[in-house]
């Protein structure tokens, strides 16, 4: 899918935090190493497009999301929108259009939103900030037209209210609304649900895919959660340790996933109702190891079932399995 | 109940703003210290209403030294003042510069710490040097070291904001020695709020490094600078008060401190004159404490458990 | 409520329990009137939003309320002996000897500055009287059992990862033996593979020393995978309690369809995403009647002004007009 109708590249995109040495080192600013917590991703999203990029906790997933919304600086490659290259823009003002253009949602609502601040000044403040407004009247109509799109109606009862008075629903919903408020192209959504009451989260994820169908707003769904992956987005990005082990339509990595770390975290999702294909693999042992110990070769062996040698010391390429489907691993062939 | 939400019925900031009072006062401690601050507030409002004007060696009224009785209530001193008279409007000298020493200091502090806080890096490190400097430098050692500074500016006679030279010194003094204090609270909770979430939105909406710290850091910092001003105010009462014992106040303008000073001087202690002693020293006492008295509720009312505005 | 003829067989009962938690001068009903049995060896999930009662219920169990929780009705027997429950210090004995909690947050249940097989031993020492060389020998066995190395025992908690620091609180739990283990939402901090691995663990300890599980959680689809039954909690009530197998295949009450509903299921195969309109109810405003009432789509006048029992549905139990009214045409059917 790498043509022109891209809202969004990424090309070997990485972020190598320096880890922080003794007080001397620190003194003198000097790195004791590297995590790499971002390791050569390459993606793109399409224009109105769902990608969910999933992953356990460490495989770098929400530092993803912190690159393309410029909260995190990465250290090499490139992050391209819309074929302007944004990746070491960190002025203000150059940042401006971009953030215009590119919002995004957090888990957490609670701690997302100022608990001073109320529910209209925290829609607002991004019309203010990237000043999109001229008056106070289209300020309250694209405030009222974002409240109402994140399904808070009607608008007026909300202005004034603070973000304890809310429920978690409507609190994730003002969160929307902030995002939403700009009309933006693409929006991060780092596991916007996974807070909520499970009663809660369908409402959230109508209003997300709501959004595409009614705005063509592209989304990068940031989980943890295979089954949610599958049930929202178009296609699906495995993360392990900080690299893209396999992608393809959400179909095609839930039923015919090519990657045995793709095929352990199927495995393991607790599912109702039995399902068919479940001991092709044994479980997985251990834990993800740290990112700033990434094993060489394929960085899965050491947990791989049907590790070799060859992936204990070659690191295996994306490999394309099928149409738009890629495995980073040598067995896919 | 493994998550329990408390909802509020209320719905704007006033409404918050008396769930806030009305758990503020529900402390005695709060009432105790507001009644006795409304107290010395009025007094010290209107000291010529209440004792008429400032008595001086010429218009002195009373014998010297003469104990309380019903002329004088709390006695005079030894060229025959009426040492309520000079207590009241020493009242209005000694909380003016408490409360503009805290102003600056709040001000100072809450800048600094938070610039270091939410910058971080090389700028924390700095300005916290910075910040240790002050914290240690006696006040005392100060006030002798820019004496002569602010006289030679502003010449001997002058008054600046209404104050004589030394008081202008003394308030200057305070204000450069609590700062440091109030930025490094201000530094530690700038740490933990610029992490919050809130803050990665308000960058996302495109809002400045300044916007996010007046408009997001600040407000969630006004209870900790609230508790600690009142906690500062109480400090420099007490600087104010040494540092005026020690000769560096202005005797046309005399404060609690003053007063002591010249009680002290006047052998008041040896005299049994204990009303010329005990008036200033139980007001200096009575402020400071009421004043303490407001920041512990102040504390304990934005304490994030039990805080009525989060 | 309870049939008196399953008294024989039954490990714990619990009978018209009722909490209430007072803060601030106001007092709000955690849980009401909750009674249902466990078998020995018998996994029960315990399954509901945040407010429905399914921690108060577990807690209250374990004798572990708040200070400012109050019985208000009910009792809680085990093996057919009513618990102290209100009574902290009477409850001691029954507690790790009879019945342990598995908590959410291993690293704060877990002590920083002592080796963890140290942390193991320590109850055995307390409760069954070992000698410290006894109480280390069991602790290594417990460890091995939970699948650690017991040369690992040495280590600190810091030291372990999230999933080993949950088995070390899983091996502490089973340290004396208990019948009965509560498990609060131990794997929601867990990663999707680590979660998969400790509830294999907890399934194959509970087969091998027959010990009955009560399991809060919120995630249905972890209780489809490690229950035998399944009772599911709202606004301080169950609403409806079955077996794992019936109430996914076919939930009575409109509460447990539309929660199955809207997880996702690709085994299903349909890509549709079903909103459940509204909030969970807060415990101080409880809607009238029903209490998920407002919210459901099958909603009648009766269920606004009438709480509807917790009937014998079936093999479960279930609260809602729906079924009890069906059932009641067809006693009048068959009158």
């Amino acid at each position: 899918m790498l043509d022109a109708a891209d809202i969004l590249r990424l090309e070997s995109l990485q972020v190598h935090f320096p880890i922080q040495g003794g007080l001397f080192d620190r003194v003198l600013g000097r790195p004791a190493g590297a995590v790499r917590a971002v390791d050569r991703i390459d993606l793109n999203v399409g224009r109105g497009e769902i990608v969910a990029l999933v992953g356990e906790s460490g495989s770098g997933k929400t530092t993803v999301g912190r690159l393309i919304t410029k909260l995190a600086q990465p250290t090499g490659g490139k992050l391209l929108f819309e074929g302007r290259d944004m990746t070491f823009v960190q002025d203000l003002s150059a940042l401006r259009p971009y953030r215009h253009r590119v919002q995004m949602i957090f888990q957490d609502a609670y701690q997302a939103l100022n608990p001073r601040h109320t529910v209209f000044d925290i829609v607002a403040e991004p019309l203010r900030s990237l000043r999109l407004v001229d008056n106070r009247t289209q300020l309250t109509d694209r405030v009222s037209e974002a409240l109402a799109s994140a399904g808070l109606n009607p608008p007026d009862d909300f202005f004034s209210r603070f973000p304890h008075e809310l429920s978690g629903g409507q609190r994730q919903r003002v969160v929307i609304a902030g995002a939403l408020a700009v009309k933006p192209e693409l929006i991060v959504a780092d596991e916007p649900v996974s807070m909520l009451d499970v009663s809660i989260r369908a409402q959230i994820l109508q209003v997300l895919v709501d959004l595409r169908d009614k705005h063509n707003v592209a989304l990068l769904f940031i989980t943890h959660d295979l089954p949610l992956a599958w049930l929202i987005a178009d296609r699906i990005a495995v993360l392990y340790l900080g690299k893209l082990v396999e992608i393809g339509s959400a179909d095609e990595i839930t039923f015919n996933p090519r990657h045995p770390y793709t095929v352990a975290l199927r495995n393991a999702t607790p599912q109702i109702g039995a399902n068919a294909g479940r001991a092709e693999l044994p479980a997985l042992q251990g834990e993800v190891p740290s990112a700033a110990r990434v094993p060489n070769g394929c960085r899965f062996h050491p947990r791989c079932p049907l590790a070799f040698d060859r992936c204990r010391q070659e690191e295996p390429p994306p490999i394309e399995v099928g149409p738009q489907h890629m495995s980073a691993c040598w067995l896919a062939k | 109940m493994s998550k329990s939400t408390i909802r509020y019925s209320g719905r704007t900031r006033a409404r918050a703003i008396k769930t806030f009072l009305g758990q503020f006062l529900g402390y005695g401690g709060a009432q105790l210290g507001l009644l006795c601050l409304v107290f010395f507030l009025v007094t010290a409002a209107m000291p010529n209403i209440l004792v008429g004007p400032l008595q001086t060696a010429i218009n002195a009224t009373g014998d010297f030294l003469a104990p309380p009785s019903g002329q004088h209530l709390l006695g005079t001193d030894e060229v025959g003042r009426d040492v309520l008279n000079l207590v009241v409007h020493g009242a209005r000298i000694s909380l003016t510069i408490a409360l503009l020493a805290t102003v600056i200091s709040l001000v100072v502090g809450t800048t600094v710490g938070m610039t270091a806080g939410y910058f971080g890096r090389w700028v924390d490190v700095w300005l916290m040097r910075l910040t240790d400097f002050f914290f240690v430098m006696p006040s005392f050692v100060l006030a002798l070291v820019i004496t002569p500074v602010v006289l030679e500016v502003m010449g001997r006679g002058r008054e600046i904001l209404g104050f004589r030279p030394s008081l202008f010194v003394i308030l200057v003094v305070i204000g450069m020695t609590s700062w440091a204090f109030v930025a490094r609270v201000v530094r530690s909770q700038t740490l933990s709020l610029k992490e919050r979430t809130f803050v990665d939105r308000a960058r996302v909406a495109g809002s400045s490094n300044f916007s996010i710290m007046v408009r997001h850091i600040l407000p969630n910092l006004v209870p900790q600078i609230a508790a600690n001003g009142a906690l500062v105010v109480a400090g420099a009462i007490y600087v104010e008060t040494s540092l005026s014992f020690l000769g560096l106040g202005d005797p046309l303008q005399p404060s609690w401190g003053t007063l002591l000073s010249l009680a002290q001087r006047a052998g008041a202690a040896s005299a049994g004159a204990w009303w010329y002693l005990g008036a200033p020293g139980v007001c200096v006492l009575t402020v400071s404490l009421s004043f303490v008295l407001i920041g512990n509720a102040l504390d304990d009312t934005f304490n994030p458990r039990r805080r009525v505005i989060p | 409520m309870i049939d008196s003829s399953q008294h024989k067989g039954s490990l714990l009962e619990v009978d018209g329990l009722s909490v209430d938690y007072g803060l601030k001068g106001v007092s709000s009903r955690a849980i009401d009137r909750i009674s249902f049995e466990l078998r020995a060896g018998e996994a029960v999930g315990l399954v509901g939003e945040s407010g429905s009662g399914k921690t108060t219920t577990a807690m209250a169990i374990a004798g572990l309320l708040s200070p400012n929780a109050r019985i208000s009705s009910g009792e809680v027997r085990y093996r057919g002996n009513r618990l102290p429950i209100d009574h902290d210090a009477a409850m001691r004995p029954h507690r790790w000897s009879e019945t342990s909690v598995v908590f959410q947050g291993a690293m704060n249940a877990l002590n920083p500055v002592h080796r963890i097989v140290k942390q193991i031993a320590e109850p055995c020492m307390l409760k069954l009287g070992m000698s410290r060389g006894e109480a280390n020998a069991r602790a290594k066995e417990l460890l091995e059992l939970v699948g650690i190395p017991a040369d690992r025992g040495a280590a600190y908690p810091h030291e372990l990862s999230g999933g080993m620091r949950q088995r070390v609180m899983i091996a502490m739990a089973l340290a004396c033996r208990p019948s009965l283990i509560i498990g609060d939402e131990p794997t929601t901090a867990l990663d999707v593979i680590t979660q998969a691995q400790i509830l294999k663990l907890l399934g194959e300890l509970r087969s091998r020393l027959n010990i009955a599980l009560i399991l809060i959680t919120h995630d249905l689809s972890v209780v489809a995978e490690c229950c035998d039954r399944v009772m599911i909690m709202y606004s301080g009530r169950i609403v409806e309690d079955g077996t794992v197998a019936e109430i996914f295949a076919q939930p009575k009450h409109p509460y447990t369809r539309l929660l199955i509903e809207s997880i996702p299921n690709p085994a299903s195969g349909k890509k549709i995403i079903r909103p459940i309109p509204g909030d969970p109810p807060n415990l101080v405003n409880r809607p009238s009647g029903c209490a998920f009432h407002p919210r459901c789509p099958s909603a009648m006048g009766i269920c606004a002004t009438e709480l509807p029992s917790l009937d014998k549905f079936g093999q479960g139990r279930v609260a809602c007009h729906l079924h009890r009214s069906s059932q009641h045409d067809k006693v009048a059917a068959h009158a």
